[in-house]
């Protein structure tokens, strides 16, 4: 009988201690980030951007979202999950986390002594992605906490319509009183619930797990960490420009049915909370508009792909030859 | 529980065209520490990583314990301690929380013991791994080694790095742990202490298992040199002693190698007229450099 467990707590306690710093530096900045940017959101008033948005219609395709949903609180809050910050922090952990597993710790020689002892490869490929794959839904609840904590905290002044007067036949409105126009605070939090974006955090999850299960498996068949993030690199900026080129040219179109970056939806999930309620983007049934698939597979493919990449890694990993510390 | 605690059959592993180990048979019996000798390349650390379950065999058969590390490499490693040759440890570690770590990975680990032997060894244990010398490494890895109880230990150059006060020390733990049982397998390129330590000793040439040696027959081998007075003289050694003498004459120099006990011999060698004798032991050198040329062996 073979015997040896699935994680090893002391491997478990040493990657702690490994990632730990990693973790603690991009949990306070998708935190930070998070918050200040729901901040930043109640500064300005998208109202008196809204002839300047009108002018781009055309490129609102190249948006995540649309337009219209930039004018309310929820989608410009929602927008957090695509920002590059957000984005750059996931992508750092997942990279830096995934090429450390194995060519991580062949190149810095330590795989041997550690392999040496009585565990399994298996047991330290999933011990490692225990820590990885908390790690990095602890990241994305940082967001999420952010946002939360942005929310609760941010306070509004919003103009109080005036009594206007529609002219008939015209339809021009007009004010029925030439003061400067009352303004109230309100607090954010009445007009924005942070449960809606817990799909669109489950996303980044998703996004995140892929991305991970990626670096692991380039990881796993490697022995130099520098090519490993080389090539996790490349494949990312590669899926990018193809999601860029289908979405900007009709005859390339079928670019975006190959890039993951089509199951990263996270501010269409927002949307779809605010029109069909906080169920909506966990259906399994339901198809949205402009979607060929229910709203629950987009994030489950990247999950299985990234499954499919841990799998993968372990059995290369545990099949292949060791090489000596260089 | 059979007597040999290591054994191989066959083993071959190669990488494309190039053979790293070739055909490979031996054993190691338990309870006494065996010696891999070879230059570098020859194969050593790869019949020791072959064991260990880090490559895989192209062909032949392996076991620890009666266990093939392809089929349960965990329960093969529970009953190693493995020292690798160029031994790496988590940078961000200090000492004590490498030894701490190790010694909670192995279940026959034991912190407190890891930490006697890295006093034997003279190494403070507050410092950072990063932070530590080549030498301080190779210490705390052998503290790492030694901590663990178990009944085979495998090192891979273990003396590398270190200065010749701490070579002693490791030697002494190397026959501290035979006393108590123990089995050790021990790679070195330093033949003073093969002779000091091992029972047997494995020669590997070019992949190959060239030569098996037991020491205490070595210790039995003799090599008398001195000067012939006449030229032409009758060297011829009597019937009973014939076979275990080789003689080789170059000019008025004669080089006489022995094998078995001297004293029978002595009476002959006082009959040939010989002049400055000197008779040494023939030592692990000698017949390292046979195999290491591809001479023929006598032994």
């Amino acid at each position: 009988m073979i015997s040896g467990t699935l994680i090893d707590r002391v491997l478990i306690r040493k990657y702690i201690g490994q990632s730990s710093l990693l973790f603690l530096s991009c949990g306070a900045a998708m935190f930070a980030f998070a918050w200040v940017r729901v901040w930043v959101v109640s500064l300005l008033d998208m109202g008196q951007f809204q002839t300047i948005l009108e002018q781009f219609r055309d490129f609102e395709k190249f948006a995540p979202i649309s337009f219209d949903a930039l004018f309310t609180y929820v989608g410009r809050v929602g927008m957090t999950y695509d920002e590059p910050i957000v984005i750059l922090c996931t992508v750092i952990w997942c990279v830096a986390r995934g090429s450390d597993v194995v060519s991580g710790e062949l190149g810095r020689g330590t795989l041997e002594m550690i392999l040496s002892q009585p565990i399994t490869r298996k047991t330290l490929l999933l011990s490692h992605a225990t820590v990885s794959v908390v790690g990095l839904a602890l990241l994305c609840l940082c967001v999420w906490a952010g946002i939360g904590a942005g929310v609760y905290a941010t306070t509004l002044e919003e103009s109080i319509e005036q009594p206007s007067f529609r002219i008939p036949i015209i339809n021009i409105d007009v004010p029925l009183t030439t003061d400067s126009p009352e303004t109230q605070t309100i607090r954010l939090r009445d007009r924005v619930e942070v449960e809606t974006y817990a799909s669109s955090t489950f996303h980044l999850f998703a996004f995140g797990f892929f991305l991970l299960g990626l670096a692991t498996l380039l990881s796993s068949m490697d022995r130099y960490r520098w090519r490993t993030v080389g090539t996790v690199v490349a494949i990312y900026v590669a899926q990018l420009v193809m999601f860029g080129l289908g979405k900007a040219a009709p005859t390339l179109e079928w670019l975006l049915s190959m890039s993951f970056f089509s199951c990263y939806k996270p501010q269409k999930m927002t949307s779809m909370v605010v029109s069909d309620g906080l169920a909506a983007p966990w259906s399994v049934t339901s198809i949205p508009p402009d979607c060929a698939l229910p709203a629950l597979f987009y994030p489950m493919i990247l999950i299985g792909l990234g499954l499919s990449f841990y799998i993968a890694a372990t059995i290369i990993f545990t099949r292949r030859d060791l090489p000596a510390p260089l | 529980m059979t007597p040999d605690i290591v054994v191989t059959e066959g083993l071959t592993k190669r990488y494309g065209d190039f053979t790293a180990l070739s055909d490979c048979s031996m054993s190691v019996v338990r309870g006494e520490v065996f010696g891999l000798l070879g230059p570098n390349g020859a194969g050593k650390t790869t019949l020791i990583r072959l064991l260990l379950g880090h490559l895989q065999p192209t062909s032949g058969q392996l076991s620890i314990d009666g266990i093939d590390p392809r089929v349960d490499g965990v329960e093969l490693r529970k009953r190693v301690a493995y020292l690798p040759g160029d031994a790496r440890l988590p940078r961000h570690m200090k000492g004590g929380a490498v030894l701490r770590f190790f010694a909670d990975m192995h279940p026959s680990g034991n912190l407190d013991r890891s930490l006697e032997v890295a006093e034997i060894l003279e190494l403070n244990t507050r410092t950072r791994v990063a932070f530590m010398s080549t030498g301080m490494r190779q210490k705390l890895a052998l503290a790492v080694v030694f901590g663990v109880d178990t009944p085979l230990l495998i090192l891979d150059e273990p003396t590398a790095n270190l200065d010749p006060t701490v070579r002693g020390n490791v030697l002494n733990l190397v026959m501290d742990a035979k006393r108590v049982g123990r089995t050790v397998m021990f790679s070195s390129h330093v033949l003073s202490e093969i002779e000091d330590t091992c029972d047997r000793v494995a020669f590997l040439r070019k992949g190959k298992l060239a030569h098996r040696l037991a020491m205490k027959d070595l210790y039995q081998r003799h090599r008398i040199t001195a000067l012939v007075d006449q030229a032409h003289a009758n060297m011829e050694a009597p019937e009973t002693i014939a076979s275990r003498i080789h003689t080789t004459i170059d000019g008025q120099s004669v080089a006489i190698v022995t094998d078995g006990d001297l004293a029978p011999m002595l009476s002959w060698v006082d009959s040939l007229a010989l002049s400055q004798v000197r008779i040494e032991p023939l030592g692990l050198r000698a017949v390292y450099d046979a195999v290491h040329t591809g001479q023929a062996v006598a032994l």
